[in-house]
């Protein structure tokens, strides 16, 4: 679909065989940082007590994830803050970026959210083995198992932990993509019905839309709250 | 000189009101929300990974299809696993 090429703008860019040209999916990246940059900024330019609008909007979402990560992780995980902070703006202003007409959703694309899907798995894997060492393998050797039954259970703890990142990267991703394709399908209704049928799926489309931006914010809450269940499996081992 | 008194009178009770946090519905619902969108994948993932480690395997040591099929079912227990386990703790969170 139209909405989900991704193609160059500017010039070519190769360094060593690899393909880094600019494209819309980098520009949409990059406005959606650009957003929240500046949105931050002037949210915490004047430090008022009594705050105006956008002040009290950007400190709701500090106390938000500062509230997420101590409820979830603990206060272990305080250190990690500015890491799972702009890992949820990221997700949540790409999310709503693309909700705006003729905009790119960067996150529809599997590459992207299973690139930071990875990261956060690699980083929390590397979290855990700093902490803990060699103790840290033993998230997969579940206490009061049978012998007999040890192996089959720590194949499937290995697979459980595995499937960490693709089910991280997999859900957002399908969510972003099938709500777009919807809005899409039912946008076409409405123009194949024409001026005296399309009033049904027009008034869908609109509910849609709200739906939609639902689901940008949750996915952009799941997304950050499980990196922050993650973190806590990796800081307090056997809770 | 009274008003000293009255201050701190205030103060206890508004830090009495600190200690029990109203709890915020909206954001309730809303993490339950996300709870739900979270067990539909977490089912699936598993056993995606499973079959691509089984695939793995087997072109590794050419026993094709022998790995798949114990590898698929494998992951679909560590599925269930993961559902039981993101199930658990949402019911501890619903109680606590």
């Amino acid at each position: 679909m139209q909405q989900f090429t991704v193609y160059k703008i500017g010039p070519e860019i190769k360094i060593v065989g690899v393909d880094l040209s600019f494209t819309n999916a980098s520009l949409f990246m990059v406005i959606s940082a650009l957003v929240i940059i500046l949105f931050l900024f002037f949210g915490s330019k004047e430090k008022k007590i009594v705050p105006d609008k956008i002040q009290l909007v950007a400190e709701l979402f500090y106390t938000f994830v500062a509230k997420m990560i101590s409820d979830t992780a603990g206060s272990k995980a305080k250190p990690y803050f500015p890491f799972i902070f702009s890992l949820f703006m990221f997700v949540l202003f790409c999310n709503m970026v693309g909700m705006l007409p003729y905009s790119f959703t960067v996150t529809s694309h599997i590459i992207v959210t299973l690139i930071m899907a990875l990261f956060i798995f690699v980083a929390v894997t590397i979290i855990g083995f700093i902490k803990h060492g060699f103790k840290y393998l033993s998230i997969f050797v579940p206490s009061g198992v049978p012998v007999v039954l040890l192996p089959l259970i720590t194949v499937i703890e290995i697979i459980s932990y595995l499937s960490r990142p693709v089910s991280l990267s997999v859900r957002l991703f399908a969510n972003m993509m099938a709500g777009h394709t919807m809005l899409k399908v039912f946008g076409g209704f409405v123009v194949s019905l024409g001026v005296l049928g399309g009033w049904l799926p027009l008034s869908f489309s609109v509910a849609l839309t709200g739906l939609e931006i639902l689901v940008a914010f949750l996915q952009a809450y799941v997304f950050a709250i499980l990196t922050c269940i993650y973190l806590n499996d990796a800081l307090n081992l056997h809770h | 000189m009274n008003i000293p008194e009255d201050f701190k009178t205030r103060l206890k009770i508004a830090k009495s009101k600190i200690k029990r946090p109203p709890i915020n519905e909206e954001g309730k619902r809303g993490s339950f929300m996300g709870n739900a969108f979270k067990l539909g994948t977490e089912l699936v993932a598993a056993v995606a990974v499973g079959t691509i480690i089984g695939f793995i395997l087997d072109s590794w040591f050419g026993t094709k299809p022998w790995f798949i099929i114990i590898f698929f079912f494998l992951g679909a227990a560590a599925g269930m696993l993961n559902v039981i386990r993101v199930a658990n703790k949402m019911q501890k969170e619903d109680k606590g």
